[in-house]
């Protein structure tokens, strides 16, 4: 006698959905590789200062097409991997430092520490190409930035 | 006299429905009774008339011909419903293909969603922007802002600087 309904068809179809959802899943907490990059902006020439070297074109393009500054120079630049159970450190300056929690689906926590002290915290998905900026201004109408952005394999 | 029973035994005999021993019996009677020997004659003669004189019947078509029409007929009711098959679901091909593929299809459509919900690449454009800000420190400030044309999202902490 014929079968109407092919349930061996759909029991092997209900099995590949499975897989296929459950990789979807592993992939959404996959381990983010990150750039955060500490940024000076000043509308004075480069000083006199080795560790200061031009930031990357396309950041300072964003930067200003965004901020009244017309320099920027990278004081810093650390690359890491953030996994999903593990936040990480990383020290940007003597002063400095910043906190990267994976959250899962390309969301991060950042948090900006200033002599210890947590400054800020924020809470932001995090796509290529983009960038998450933490700011402030400083000394002599100069500004800080911390650019955060996703490294692409 | 003969009685009926006789009459018809000479019919019989005249039919050559009658064993060799009746038929002998018979004759005996035919050749000693005058009366049953008037009947036997009077019996097969017109059973002579009768046969010379039967009408031909003709029929319209040959014998052949009409025993064809009959055959072909009985064919053709063969080739409508063949022999050992019951009656079958007229959807029963296109059911057995669409199901599994309908299903398939079904599948693929959610796991689609499940990947664009998910979020899982990072080459992927995010859908929306959810996001938390918090400034614990009573002499700072902050406010975010997004800029589209730079994709890029800053959040500014002031310290109030003077």
């Amino acid at each position: 006698m014929k079968k109407l309904v092919p349930f061996r068809q759909l029991a092997e179809a209900a099995a590949v959905f499975f897989l296929a959802y459950a990789c979807a899943v592993r992939s959404a907490t996959a381990d983010l590789n990150l750039r955060a990059q500490l940024v000076w902006g000043t509308n004075n020439d480069k000083p006199d200062d080795p560790k200061l070297t031009e930031v990357d074109q396309q950041v300072k393009e964003k930067l200003r097409g965004v901020f009244k500054w017309k320099n920027y120079f990278e004081v810093n630049r650390q690359s890491f991997t953030v996994i999903a159970s593990a936040p990480k450190k990383v020290r940007m300056s003597d002063l400095c430092e910043i906190e990267v929690q994976n959250l899962g689906n390309s969301s991060v926590e950042l948090k900006l520490y200033g002599k210890g002290k947590m400054v800020v915290r924020k809470t932001q998905k995090i796509k290529s190409g983009e960038l998450l900026v933490l700011a402030g201004d400083d000394k002599n109408d100069t500004a800080w930035f911390v650019v955060l952005s996703l490294i692409e394999r | 006299m003969i009685n009926h029973e006789t009459e018809v035994k000479l019919q019989a005999c005249l039919d050559g429905e009658l064993s060799p021993g009746e038929a002998t019996t018979l004759e005996t009677l035919i050749a000693g009774d005058p009366d049953a020997r008037s009947l036997f004659e009077e019996l097969r003669a017109t059973r002579t008339l009768l046969a010379g004189n039967e009408l031909d019947l003709k029929l319209p078509d040959t014998r052949e011909f009409y025993w064809s029409k009959i055959r072909r007929q009985i064919e053709l009711e063969e080739r409508r419903t063949p022999a050992g098959d019951g009656p079958k679901p007229v959807s029963a091909p296109w059911v057995r293909f669409l199901t599994p593929a309908g299903a398939l299809a079904a599948l693929v459509v959610l796991v689609v969603i499940a990947l664009k919900n998910s979020d899982a690449s990072p080459s992927e454009l995010a859908l929306e922007d959810s996001h938390e800000i918090e400034t614990p420190l009573e002499e700072t400030s902050s406010f975010s802002f997004r800029s589209e044309a730079a994709a890029m999202t800053v959040v500014w902490v002031d310290s109030h600087r003077e």
